[in-house]
């Protein structure tokens, strides 16, 4: 790991706007009366539901099953009543199953598991069913089982925790890593023993040297490297962080076990330390919830199954309507039409976004500036992809490498004519599945 | 004109291209250029029937038709029948090659459909095998000069159809959409082959 | 004279020596072609519309010759070119049952809830977005991919539903494929009666988001001539087609969201603004 920072290639420099949240420390959330929790929450298999309407659960109780490999359990955020088994409002706008769960306000835990404060000389095997029981996902927005991570076919020698925190507005890890150093770092050795790695290393963007500085006062204690990241959209993204950080590139279609590597974030780390040292499963997280139409925006932490509204509320109510409600950041976050979807373990902000700053746009024809181009971090062609699209030639679209693409938003961003690039390549991926999968029937 | 092959080859591939300076071949150079796939097949077939041709006109008109075809000591002048068996010639060399074509590849062979026998009647053929005799070169350096001359159609083929198929994406207004751009695109091509004027 | 005499000589013997390499080579390299798949693709419409299942006109006039289908399997040929067919090849023409595509949707703008939507303005490119970006899960976004694909011209447009005109449906399921919903199916052409929705959620949510959404109240169920034609599926009803109830349902039944149509009048908008 040298000193200075390697830039990858591409990137944006979006206005950053955390300046709303950065300085507000993280405030927990009361307990609300009803927490309705999406049952699918994790990419992969959705867990099985053990409960039924009219069960008494309590506090971290397991609601579901995981599933096969790729999946993993739910717990109950609080105790009390299962209310209903039925659909809710999801964060890509289609209704999905859920459990609705009526608070008793005791919030009496089942203390599902046995604190394991000894973990230095624990098994790594040991550690691992812990993360696997704690139904802990990637809590940087993409929900990706945290134990398949740490189960790589491949042999790793880095161990790298994603505290890049690039999207704009969010300041959730940013809290985190100020707030609980100690958590973070002692996660992070805990993971580095389950790889049976000796180190790991941190990247944070230089646009946090508050938390740059808490962590490596202490980093060395827990054999942690604390390294400092340009400040690049999207440099949180998995293979511009390896790339930053150890110069490997991840091939087009790999994964970074490829090249040695296993990211998580950091949020993750501080899950895996809740439940390897206190023996509590993931059922809450620190969310941002920020916008210029709030009140009052900061850093809360919610359990899973709160509504956002009860989130908005806590926030102090909106000054003035806001045009658009997103659950994750400006840049990849999905906008939502309900106010009834509630929080998952991937959320990272709720943002509300005023008109001014969203773009009612036509898009026009590509006019060939090349901007797209220069800023995609995986080195594809955004304007001829575009082109193949627009005539609906998947054929070429797939062949100039559209299944690379990491939707970060760059090229959207940078498009002078707002051409509508990621819709046309999630399309596109769309289309190349749908005939891949249709050809392998035959 | 010198017989340097190095010259031959430049001056026929990039100097004097068949169908960008000289317009020969026009034919299937807008016809078979809609997508590179078949413009590389018909550029190998153009090639194989032009390097054919050149040997064995230039070989023919050398020994049998030109002055110095004696019998009897008396010179037999028969210039006057070099269209009508250059024209016979070729038409034998593009036959053989469509049944060959037929019997190994019949998707190619489908795919250049019509164009196949125009390489009969194509002026690019015949005119190199007209430009050997005007320039009175060797049968080796005729040779040479139909096989580059080919060479140069194939690169102006494929280039042409390399850049049609990123047309066919463009939004290209109405009046100009089809076969009008497609002459368009390739003057501006030609123009750009006039940058190796001078070269050799 | 020498020369003229040298000139033939030479000419023919140039001819007759080709001749003879021409000759041998193309008996050497013979190639069997069928003559009456060109015959064939002559007497089929032409259009390449797919329909018949195979990759255009040439490709089924191969599989008709090599007896892998029959004549009658193209939709869009005229009763006499399929008689032509089978004729020429001494086969039968075979039998097929018309039908016809029908959007198993009501939901217009005027009687959904839809969220502002700012994108492609695509079907299936909008299914990407919060499933359409429409209150409803199941129902038909009407960014009009289904009417670009038909080959016919059968599919409008109207306040943003796509509707099937029967007279002009040739039934050929380009449509169908097209539906990011899979809201559309072919049916007999010979039935009318139709429930036009889709979604299989809960009456109570799907009123809603949709004002014109079946309910399964039953009533079409209860009034229909006899006990299965129309089938209830959950939260959702639809018309039996192999026993299809006749075009005076409608009126028997009097469906209290106008969910239940008759196709022909749906083609032509009498059921817009029925319901307040």
């Amino acid at each position: 790991m040298s000193d200075k920072p390697r830039k990858f290639k591409g990137g944006i420099h979006p206005e950053d706007s955390k300046a709303l949240s950065a300085s507000k420390a993280v405030q927990t959330a009361p307990l609300f009366d009803k927490y309705t929790v999406i049952v699918h929450q994790n990419i992969g298999a959705a867990p099985e539901i053990i409960v039924k309407k009219g069960d008494l659960v309590k506090k971290g109780q397991l609601l579901a099953k995981a599933t096969g490999f790729v999946s993993v359990p739910l717990h109950s955020p609080t105790s009390g009543t299962v209310a209903a088994v039925e659909k809710c409002p999801g964060p890509t706008g289609l209704n999905v199953p859920s459990i609705e769960i009526t608070a008793d306000g005791q919030d009496e835990w089942c203390s599902p598991f046995e604190p394991l404060s000894d973990w230095q000389n624990i098994e790594p095997s040991i550690l691992k069913q812990r993360v696997v029981d704690a139904g802990i996902v990637g809590m940087g927005g993409a929900g990706f089982p945290s134990h398949v991570k740490l189960s790589p076919t491949k042999p790793v020698d880095t161990l790298i925790l994603n505290g890049a925190e690039c999207e704009p507005y969010l300041t959730a890890d940013h809290r985190l890593m100020i707030e609980q150093p100690d958590d973070v770092l002692i996660g992070a050795a805990i993971l580095a023993r389950i790889l049976g790695l000796k180190t790991a290393v941190i990247g944070i963007e230089e646009n946090k040297p508050d938390a740059i500085s808490k962590l490596t006062g202490i980093a060395g204690k827990y054999n942690v490297t604390v390294q400092s990241l340009r400040v690049n959209y999207p440099q949180g993204a998995e293979k511009q962080l390896i790339y930053a950080l150890t110069g490997r590139e991840v091939p087009i279609g790999g994964l970074p076990m490829d090249v040695g590597c296993v990211v998580q974030n950091v949020a993750s780390a501080a899950a895996v330390f809740d439940a390897v040292i206190k023996g509590i499963p993931s059922i809450e997280r620190i969310t941002t919830v920020t916008g210029e139409p709030l009140v009052n925006p900061g850093n809360w932490r919610f359990r899973i199954g709160t509504p956002i509204s009860k989130a908005i509320e806590l926030a102090g109510g909106v000054k003035y309507q806001p045009a658009k409600i997103l659950l994750g950041g400006p840049m990849m976050g999905f906008a939502q039409n309900s106010l009834d979807v509630t929080v998952m373990k991937n959320t990272s902000g709720i943002l509300l976004i005023p008109v001014e700053h969203v773009s009612q746009y036509t898009s026009e024809p590509c006019i060939r500036c090349g901007r797209c181009v220069e800023c995609c971090p995986m080195d594809i062609l955004p304007a001829t992809i575009s082109q193949a699209v627009e005539n609906e030639r998947f054929d070429w679209a797939e062949d100039l490498n559209v299944l690379a693409c990491i939707e970060c938003g760059s090229c959207s961003y940078s498009c002078p004519s707002h051409r509508p690039l990621i819709q046309q390549f999630k399309r596109a991926k769309a289309e190349i599945m749908a005939a891949r999968r249709k050809k392998s029937k035959k | 004109m010198t017989n340097d092959i190095l010259v031959i080859t430049i001056g026929a591939i990039l100097v004097n291209n068949f169908v960008l300076s000289k317009f020969l071949g026009i034919c299937p150079f807008l016809g078979v250029s809609k997508k590179l796939s078949t413009a590389l097949g018909m550029s190998g077939a153009v090639i194989f029937v032009m390097a054919l041709a050149s040997l064995v006109t230039s070989a023919i008109y050398k020994y049998i038709l030109s002055p110095t075809f004696t019998i009897n000591g008396t010179a037999i002048n028969l210039t006057f029948l070099t269209i009508l068996v250059f024209i016979v010639v070729i038409a034998a060399l593009v036959q053989l090659v469509e049944i060959i074509l037929q019997k190994f590849s019949p998707p190619l062979y489908q795919a250049l459909g019509i164009f196949l026998p125009l390489i009969t009647t194509n002026c690019a053929v015949l005119g190199a095998a007209m430009l050997n005799v005007q320039t009175n070169r060797g049968v080796m350096a005729s040779t040479v000069f139909g096989t580059c001359s080919a060479i140069g159609f194939a690169l102006a083929l494929v280039l042409f159809s390399s850049l049609r198929e990123r047309l066919d994406l463009a939004k290209v207004p109405t009046p100009f959409q089809g076969t009008a751009i497609a002459l368009i695109t390739a003057g501006i091509l030609a123009m750009v082959f006039m940058g190796f004027s001078g070269l050799v | 004279m020498t020369i003229i005499i040298t000139a033939v000589l030479f000419a023919t013997g140039l001819g007759v020596f080709l001749a003879v390499v021409i000759g041998a080579t193309a008996r050497a390299f013979a190639v069997e072609i069928d003559q009456r798949v060109e015959t064939i693709t002559g007497m089929l419409p032409g259009v390449n519309c797919g329909g018949c299942g195979y990759a255009g006109c040439a490709d089924f006039a191969k599989a008709i010759v090599e007896g892998r289908t029959i004549p009658s399997q193209c939709p869009v040929n005229t009763p006499v070119n399929i008689t032509r067919i089978a004729e020429y090849l001494g086969i039968t023409a075979g039998e097929k049952e018309k039908v016809v595509a029908v959007v198993r949707c009501s939901g217009s703008c005027a009687v959904t809830v839809r969220s502002p939507y700012n994108g492609i303005r695509d079907c299936r490119s909008a299914a990407l977005v919060a499933g359409g970006a429409k209150g409803c899960d199941f129902g038909c976004i009407g960014f009009s991919s289904c009417a670009r694909a038909c080959p016919f011209n059968a599919i409008e447009i109207r306040d943003g539903l796509a509707v099937v005109h029967p007279d002009l449906c040739v039934g050929c399921g380009k449509c169908v494929d097209t539906c990011p919903k899979s809201l559309i199916v072919l049916v007999p052409a010979t039935v009318d009666v139709h429930v036009y929705c889709n979604s299989p959620e809960k009456s109570v949510l799907k009123r809603k988001v949709c004002k014109t959404a079946c309910i399964a109240c039953r009533k079409c169920v209860k009034a229909a001539d006899s006990e299965n034609q129309m089938i209830v599926n959950g939260f959702l009803v639809a018309t039996n087609y192999s026993n299809p109830p006749l075009p005076d349902l409608i009126e028997k039944a009097a469906c209290p969201t106008t969910a239940l149509r008759l196709a022909s009048k749906h083609a032509s908008g009498a059921y817009e603004g029925v319901l307040k």
